[in-house]
């Protein structure tokens, strides 16, 4: 009967979105991985489209989401892991959702910019000038190292607080002097603002912002060895796009996954520093200073106290696992 | 306006009389004591309806009438049970009664036909309420509809039939449920002049050949003699019952008879209650008379 | 014998003039659309460069505003530098018809370039899923509770209050809650398009019950009808051609909850493909896809228009309107 058939369906459907909602125990077979539009996360895809894990013997469920939206479902416990910047793993942590980082895929070189308007040639000229930023996040962090570089402080610039995506637009309108984004906003603030000129950029404080892959405790607990053959197959995705015989098929597996050319996608790549293993085991020291993950995620631990991001400083050890890079 | 010469309301003809002593030796079918309704507005307790008596006759034709405020749709809603009585109350064959139920059919001015029902699921609407089957429900709604003369029409919606028409469906739908007594809320009210009469001799036509008791509320004074056997004359504010008039007319009726004495010795005394001189209602009333002496052919119009 | 004016106040106006009118709606928005788009002198508020000239940081291709391009111009005139050259645009925000029709035509011919990804037509296809099951869940509910409440006050006090309250929430405010309870799949936003609609549907629904004429009512009662007998055969019969009329508008509103409803979880559907066009400033294609959805809405519209002539014959005489 036509009306059985539709009331079935429709509890079968709820059901299914039911157990949607228990959490992924079950999944201890499967690692669910939230990844958004980075260039050092769509290499991800690279693995993904080649069916590296597979190869590997471990179950990978990739799923894509907007950045903010891939961190809110980590935080939720629908994620076993997410990628996102060692910054944002200490706010995410801070909420209850903790996580430990074992893969530094890479750090931003070049692609987060302070871009300012035309006639502004240097950073010490934004003395006394406002600057639109997304206050609390990686690019204020940015902001306040470029000030630092040359003797000043927050205190010599009046702050906008400007959403990231937002920023071109910003700039455009002349309401701020300069603006702190990064790819693909950065870009187009440049090419949207014809004179306005990238006065700091990420690629002058390499270190500044990691981006890394951080996996919940639980799952990291329950599924060394899994994790373990992720890493494995995180560092061929590295050495294939590093390499120049399949840089250009790496170029249009990641380049389709955001829809854009290979040729528009090249220079996004550019500023983007992927790191080797061995490159990455250089990262692990516990020194001060952006040249190691310890000494990054303590600057931004800093950053986030200060900013009352949180108010209890993170543990910082219990967030970062290196012997994942390192070796067995 | 000049007073005629005309016989008194209350002389009765011996054939008219015979009819009158033969209705009073009949079951009493509605009952009304010492009813009362206290309406509350925001300015405080309004009394629609005080200390109203009367009794209403198996096979009786009553008519209500009243200056506009006099409480007459809030008695017909009261004694439909639409509304609750504030004291006294409403006997139906000697049982009291509450709410609404199907022992007392109503016919409202506004049709209130169910417009997603064609005539003939219109009319069946009371019965299969009342557990009777489908098909027995059918055959029944067609005989009504057939008494009404709209045998043509079972299966059209109520939206493309006239007014005069919607009505007769919905007369065919009240008295389809098998009612004790019909109450009607001024019917005809918003009917033309024409389908207006046709309407009050086919309402006639059915009364004379089924057992049923009516009770019907009109603002016409013609409408409310030429109708009735008696005329339940209200007063307004409060509404309280002026006179229980029986009507001096033989039946059965027939257009002549608005001319005929007795009829317009009724008329007068309708007049002289419902708009009593000096309240600058003798234009209204003047103008009504011009109206129904139109309508004979014999007589001249009175200036 | 003349014909009406033509604009002769409520009456009707004759089948052919309907539809010149009808067709005027959509071609005189696209004409002004067409107008901005290829008349140089309107609007264009930019210069697109093809000769950079002896300005140093001008490139072929790039927009610029048409005072900086002037001021630039001159400069280098005095200076005796080579000129630069260009011609009136339009930002890239607003594509031209024929971009936007092409973008339309190529984005669902364009073959998936990944394993993983959808043709757009998939594409679409989910995003349609999401609201018909969200609409559905939502009537489910809020169709019987709009007319329980609008049919017995005491259902009504018990929830409609509160309602009243609810409705005002933003629904995509709930996203993170909805994910952390549903997942990260069609549960989240399936629940968004629920709460976008649920409350408005219960309320209006509530309301077009208590409109239906209560003379119907007051009928059915003296004709013996007891509670469930007026629910069924007279409250909901009664409201029903409203009713569909309600849903159809609230099924509208129900797509506009879409675009944040689908930024929850997982990117999916229309709305992935709409950001990230967006995101890298293909407008082209971001203004197809708001064409499809709008194709989409009108054609659902009108075809629920026609089936609601079929479902209520009762209506068809009130409908000729």
């Amino acid at each position: 009967m036509q009306r059985c058939n539709l009331t079935s369906r429709i509890i079968v459907f709820v059901v299914l979105t039911l157990s949607l909602a228990s959490p992924s125990q079950a999944a201890a077979e499967t690692l669910f991985v939230g990844y958004s539009d980075w260039p050092g996360w769509v290499a991800w895809e690279v693995a993904v489209e080649k069916d590296w894990f597979a190869e590997a013997g471990v179950d990978v469920q990739f799923e894509w989401f907007d950045y903010a939206a891939s961190m809110e479902a980590f935080a939720a416990g629908q994620l076993d892991a997410v990628t996102m910047t060692n910054g944002d793993a200490l706010v995410t942590g801070s909420t209850g959702a903790q996580s430990v980082m074992i893969i530094i895929g890479d750090y931003s070189n070049g692609n987060d910019m302070v871009v300012a308007a035309p006639g502004i040639k240097s950073v010490s000229e934004l003395k006394g000038k406002r600057v639109g930023v997304e206050i609390g996040f990686v690019s204020h962090l940015l902001l306040l190292d470029a000030l630092e570089s040359v003797g000043l402080t927050e205190a010599d610039v009046e702050l906008v607080n400007v959403p990231t995506n937002e920023a071109p637009q910003v700039l455009a309108s002349r309401d701020v002097d300069a603006i702190v984004a990064w790819q693909p906003n950065s870009g187009q603030s440049l090419s949207r603002v014809p004179g306005s000129t990238a006065i700091y950029t990420s690629g002058d404080q390499p270190g500044l912002i990691y981006d890394v892959l951080a996996v919940s405790p639980r799952s990291l607990y329950a599924n060394r060895e899994e994790w373990s053959k992720v890493v494995d197959v995180w560092y061929r995705v590295v050495d294939y796009i590093l390499d120049p015989a399949t840089v250009d098929d790496a170029l249009s597996i990641m380049s389709a996954r955001v829809g854009l050319s290979p040729e528009e996608y090249a220079p996004l790549l550019a500023g983007t520093r992927l790191l080797r293993r061995e490159e990455a085991k250089g990262l692990y020291q516990e020194t001060e200073g952006f040249d190691s993950l310890h000494g990054s995620t303590s600057i931004s631990n800093d950053f986030n106290l200060r900013y009352e991001v949180y108010r209890d400083p993170q543990d910082l050890e219990a967030y970062i696992d290196s012997s994942f890079t390192l070796g067995k | 306006m000049t007073k005629l010469d005309l016989p008194n309301y209350k002389d009765q003809s011996p054939e008219v009389k015979a009819r009158f002593d033969d209705l009073k030796q009949r079951d009493v079918i509605l009952d009304v004591k010492h009813l009362g309704k206290i309406f509350d507005s925001a300015k405080g307790p309004v009394t629609a309806l005080e200390d109203i008596n009367f009794q209403v006759h198996r096979r009786e034709f009553v008519t209500v009438i009243g200056p506009s405020g006099c409480g007459k749709s809030t008695l017909i809603r009261t004694l439909a049970g639409l509304e609750s009585a504030t004291s006294g109350e409403v006997l139906l064959e000697g049982a009291a009664v509450s709410g609404p139920g199907p022992d007392r059919g109503m016919v409202f001015q506004g049709y209130t036909l169910f417009p997603w029902l064609t005539v003939k699921k219109n009319v069946m609407f009371g019965l299969r309420n009342q557990g009777v089957s489908a098909v027995e429900a059918e055959s029944e709604a067609l005989e009504w509809i057939n008494l009404v003369g709209l045998e043509k029409f079972a299966e059209v919606y109520p939206d493309q039939l006239s007014g005069g028409m919607k009505q007769r469906v919905a007369i065919a739908r009240a008295l389809a449920a098998k009612p004790r007594i019909l109450l009607m809320d001024e019917p005809f009210g918003a009917l033309d002049a024409q389908t207006r009469s046709k309407m009050q001799a086919y309402l006639l036509e059915i009364w004379r050949h089924i057992d049923i008791t009516i009770l019907f509320i009109t603002h016409d004074l013609d409408e409310a003699i030429y109708l009735a056997d008696r005329i339940l004359v209200l007063d307004a504010h409060p509404g309280r019952v002026s006179e229980l008039i029986e009507v001096p007319v033989s039946r059965p009726r027939a257009p002549e008879q608005l001319l005929r004495p007795e009829f317009l010795a009724a008329r007068q005394r309708l007049d002289e209650l419902i708009h009593p001189p000096g309240q600058g209602d003798e234009e209204v009333g003047k103008l009504n008379m011009l109206r129904f002496a139109n309508v004979g052919e014999e007589v001249q119009p009175q200036n | 014998m003349t014909s009406a004016p033509w604009l002769a106040p409520r009456i009707a106006l004759s089948q052919q003039r309907e539809r010149v009118l009808t067709l005027l709606s959509f071609l005189l928005p696209l004409l002004i659309w067409a107008a901005v788009s290829y008349t140089p002198f309107i609007w264009h508020p930019n210069m697109e460069i093809t000769e950079p000239g002896s300005v140093n940081y001008f490139q072929e291709g790039m927009q610029i505003e048409r005072e900086t391009f002037q001021e630039e111009y001159n400069t280098q005139l005095e200076a005796g530098g080579e000129l630069p050259q260009g011609f009136r645009a339009n930002p890239v925000y607003l594509p031209a018809p024929h971009e936007v029709a092409i973008a339309f035509y190529t984005s669902f011919t364009t073959e998936p370039r990944r394993r993983s990804e959808q043709w757009l037509h998939e594409s679409l296809w989910h995003s349609i899923q999401i609201i018909f099951w969200g609409f559905t869940l939502s009537s489910i509910l809020g169709v019987p509770l709009g007319i329980l409440s609008g049919t017995f006050a005491a259902v009504s006090r018990l929830h409609e209050p509160f309602i009243e309250f609810f409705r005002y929430l933003p629904a995509p405010a709930f996203g993170a809650l909805a994910v952390a309870i549903l997942g990260i799949y069609d549960g989240p936003k399936i629940a968004i398009i629920f709460i976008g609609t649920f409350f408005q549907q219960v309320l209006v629904i509530s309301n077009t019950t208590r409109k239906l004429d209560i003379a119907l009512l007051e009928a059915a009662l003296t004709l013996g009808a007891n509670r469930r007998q007026l629910l069924f055969k007279v409250v909901i019969p009664g409201v029903l051609p409203q009713l569909y009329k309600d849903q159809r508008i609230l099924l509208g509103w129900a797509w506009t909850y879409l675009i944040v409803a689908e930024l929850i979880g997982t990117s999916s559907g229309i709305t992935w493909f709409i950001t990230q066009q967006a995101r890298y400033q293909n407008f082209d294609n971001v203004f197809a896809a708001i064409m499809m959805i709008g194709i989409i809405g009108l054609l659902s519209d009108l075809l629920l228009a026609r089936l609601g002539k079929r479902l209520f014959p009762w209506e068809r005489s009130s409908n000729k309107s």
